[in-house]
């Protein structure tokens, strides 16, 4: 008996997990499938099963390729560089300076505050009229007349970028600083003795030992990144003509200002797919790095 | 090592699927807002998520029960229901009613999730309804408001609930707009009246431009907000529609897309502010409030806002210039509707005495009053008319103006479609090529 409840004992452990994980994302995750595989009425009603035809209208809209493209767009530029600035970030918080503390703490903030607060702060920083940004250049005298910075979809776009890799980077920083602080410093006086420099060091021991950190932040930013809704929401909406549309503001948009539920669904689904193949593909192709 | 292996797969697909329900949490939208001015859009400008209910009395004793899920217009929404639905109980012994007051982000998703799962309300108070009617959700108006209220009702606000003949809602209150004006600013720029034309709109926004540099003539919303505002205000004081006579859409017709043409080109120009799709009429409201911007379209509700703002401007208030020789001004309006949940006859009875209740004069129009809208009884807007006289003026121009077709149920991807045409506009396409687009789409 006793050996009975040792076998089944990590099960009891988990099972609450297990079951929350059924009900809050397993039971959604199958009401939106069965959603985007049926006729919606805007009022909400299912009208009965449709096949595919909900991503066959989604798929043939030349909106819909655009607003994929700005997805991966925005995905990869925000998860890429974020990555790449929150590593050195942690580089330089990783060495003993003085005020070392307060620059960590400082670092936090970005990460702190809510994202909608975030992108409304941003928005009101680059606004023509009233934004601070001209007020500051204009008293330093840097300028003379008020510049738009938003002239085009595009710029928009791409200071809403920016927006996501300030957010971004604390994540990136801390899990990476976590993983150099694991590493024992007996290494590299090895390889100082050895007569390595220092990006020799960076590459042969830094890198290899915090890359599973790196895999955690890197997989956990693409999924948030890719479902991001507040930066865009607030900045832009998607505007103009959804050219700063991502697949989740295109898809609240379909829902609850077209009215297309059913549409919704399937850009949904489309983007669980998405998300999930590519989350997978990194993680087994650097989990078996790791095993090499 | 195959136990290992297992360990590892069971770990991955753990953490996957925590980071999936992680990053589904990040992308809630959350976020509410009150409303100043009654549309159709969702606005979005605040960030806390809040849903009123006043207190709800479960099941009480043999009582007939309704409930009622309004709109949260304001600040004081909640708080007024509450008070009347004491009231109504004190007067009306048999009936335990509920109220639910829902902010406008919410109240859609809210109602058709108690749709889908059979628990519609009894009332709704929403801006559309041709949805619901679609799916056979609701009952005529006739069934469940008595007469005497029906009566007192504008004819041309009930005609914007009529479906093949039946009038389905009935108005709960409205908005007009008008065309506000800086009058420092026009004075100094040698402006002697405000623009009725659309020549002397072009030749009033040249003039302020020499002489302020740094003023925006014109304000316009080409917004995902309201940007079919803006659509209904050119075209329709260009002599245009959203559909002919009998119904049929005509949003590609030459007069539609010379209004949108005329629109565009004022941007262009440099009259206006500098990024229409992405300014709000909010936006504009401060800007103007500020005396940034010297002429825009505005609600009935522009001089509360901008004194609630902290500013002061010496406005003037003119019809909507056009370029046919009648000004047309926008309207829009609310709705009260009635599902149909098989009601017994004494709930029925309940829910007119809800209805005379409600619009009993002088409630009523403390009520609009309260939400600094406009009436949609012809007792209440004579009520409001003997009381202010600046109201006098807008009771005018509510009576005559022109509504969005939101009876029609193509009507919210008209409105997203016509957005979409004027920012696609804006970004250098052919304003005849979009609209002839969105009319194939909508009406093929």
């Amino acid at each position: 008996m006793k050996k009975f409840i040792r076998k089944i004992e990590p099960y009891l452990w988990i099972l609450p997990s297990v079951l929350l994980m059924l009900i809050f994302i397993l039971v959604p995750i199958v009401f939106v499938f069965r959603m985007a595989l049926s006729k919606v009425s805007r009022a909400g009603l299912i009208k009965g099963f449709t096949g595919l035809a909900n991503f066959t209208k989604i798929l043939s809209t030349p909106t819909f390729s655009m607003v994929l493209k700005n997805t991966l767009v925005w995905t990869v530029a925000v998860v890429g560089l974020s990555t790449l600035l929150g590593f050195i970030l942690a580089l330089i918080l990783n060495n003993a300076f003085k005020g070392r503390k307060i620059a960590r703490a400082i670092v936090v903030f970005p990460w702190a505050t809510t994202l909608v607060v975030q992108a409304s702060i941003w928005k009101f920083i680059l606004d023509t009229d009233y934004g601070t940004l001209n007020t500051l250049l204009m008293k330093l005298g840097i300028i003379d007349h008020a510049v738009n910075w938003t002239p085009s979809a595009g710029a928009w776009f791409a200071w809403e970028i920016a927006c996501g890799i300030f957010v971004t980077i604390p994540f990136v920083t801390f899990t990476v600083l976590s993983g150099l602080q694991s590493i024992d410093g007996s290494y590299y006086e090895a390889a100082t003795v050895d007569g390595a420099n220092y990006w020799q060091k960076l590459f042969k021991i830094t890198v290899p030992l915090v890359s599973s950190s790196l895999t955690v932040s890197t997989v956990l930013n693409i999924i948030y990144v890719f479902n991001s809704f507040p930066i865009i929401w607030n900045m832009t909406k998607g505007d103009p003509g959804n050219r700063t549309d991502t697949l989740v503001t295109y898809l609240y948009k379909l829902a609850f200002y077209n009215g297309k539920q059913g549409e919704a669904a399937a850009v949904s689904v489309i983007g669980f797919l998405i998300l999930l193949v590519c989350a997978t593909a990194y993680m087994v192709a650097t989990l078996k790095k790791g095993d090499e | 090592m195959k136990k290992k292996n297992l360990k590892k797969v069971l770990a991955l697909s753990l953490s996957l699927a925590a980071a999936i329900s992680l990053a589904a949490c990040g992308s809630t939208p959350a976020e509410t807002n009150t409303k100043d001015d009654t549309d159709t859009t969702q606005e979005s400008d605040n960030t806390e998520e809040e849903t009123e209910s006043t207190d709800k009395e479960e099941s009480s004793g043999g009582k007939t029960e309704i409930s009622v899920i309004a709109a949260q217009y304001g600040q004081n929404t909640a708080d007024w229901w509450k008070t009347f639905e004491a009231d109504f109980e004190k007067d009306n012994e048999g009936i335990d009613l509920n109220v639910e007051v829902i902010s406008w982000n919410d109240i859609s998703t809210t109602v058709n999730t108690r749709v889908a799962n059979n628990q519609a309300p009894d009332i709704l108070n929403i801006d559309v309804f041709a949805d619901y009617q679609a799916d056979d959700l609701l009952l005529p108006a006739k069934d469940y408001v008595s007469e005497e209220t029906y009566n007192k009702m504008y004819e041309a606000f009930l005609e914007q609930s009529n479906v093949d003949g039946t009038i389905w809602a009935i108005p709960d209150l409205a908005s007009a707009r008008a065309m506000y004006y800086n009058k420092d600013i026009l004075e100094g720029a040698g402006v002697t009246a405000p623009p009725t034309t659309w020549d002397e709109l072009t030749e009033a926004c040249k003039k302020i431009k020499e002489k302020y540099p740094d003023v925006y003539p014109w304000g316009i919303d080409m917004t995902t907000d309201e940007g079919q505002a803006a659509f209904a205000y050119y075209i329709w004081n260009n002599g245009g529609d959203f559909t002919d006579a009998d119904g049929n859409w005509t949003l590609n017709s030459p007069e539609n897309v010379a209004a949108i043409e005329y629109a565009i080109g004022l941007i262009n120009d440099g009259y206006t502010n500098t990024d229409p799709a992405n300014e709000t009429r909010y936006d504009l409201q401060d800007m103007f409030g500020t005396g940034k911007v010297a002429m825009m379209i505005a609600p009935n509700s522009l001089p509360t806002y901008i004194k609630d703002g902290g500013n002061e401007v010496n406005y003037g208030m003119a019809p909507i210039p056009n370029n046919n020789g009648t000004s047309v001004s926008a309207g829009v309006m609310d709705r009260f509707m009635c599902f149909d949940n098989e009601y017994s006859d004494e709930e029925m009875e309940a829910i007119k005495t809800f209805f005379d209740y409600f619009f009993e004069d002088e409630r009523y129009s403390a009520w609009v009053e309260m939400e600094g809208f406009l009436p949609a009884t012809k007792t209440g807007g004579e009520a409001l008319a003997a009381k202010d006289e600046s109201m006098a003026e807008w009771i005018d121009i509510v009576g005559s103006c022109k509504f969005y077709p939101t009876a029609k149920t193509e009507w919210a991807d008209v409105k997203q479609g016509v957005i979409s045409a004027e920012q696609n506009a804006l970004l250098g396409e052919s304003v005849q090529e979009q609209l002839d687009n969105l009319q194939a789409e909508i009406a093929p």
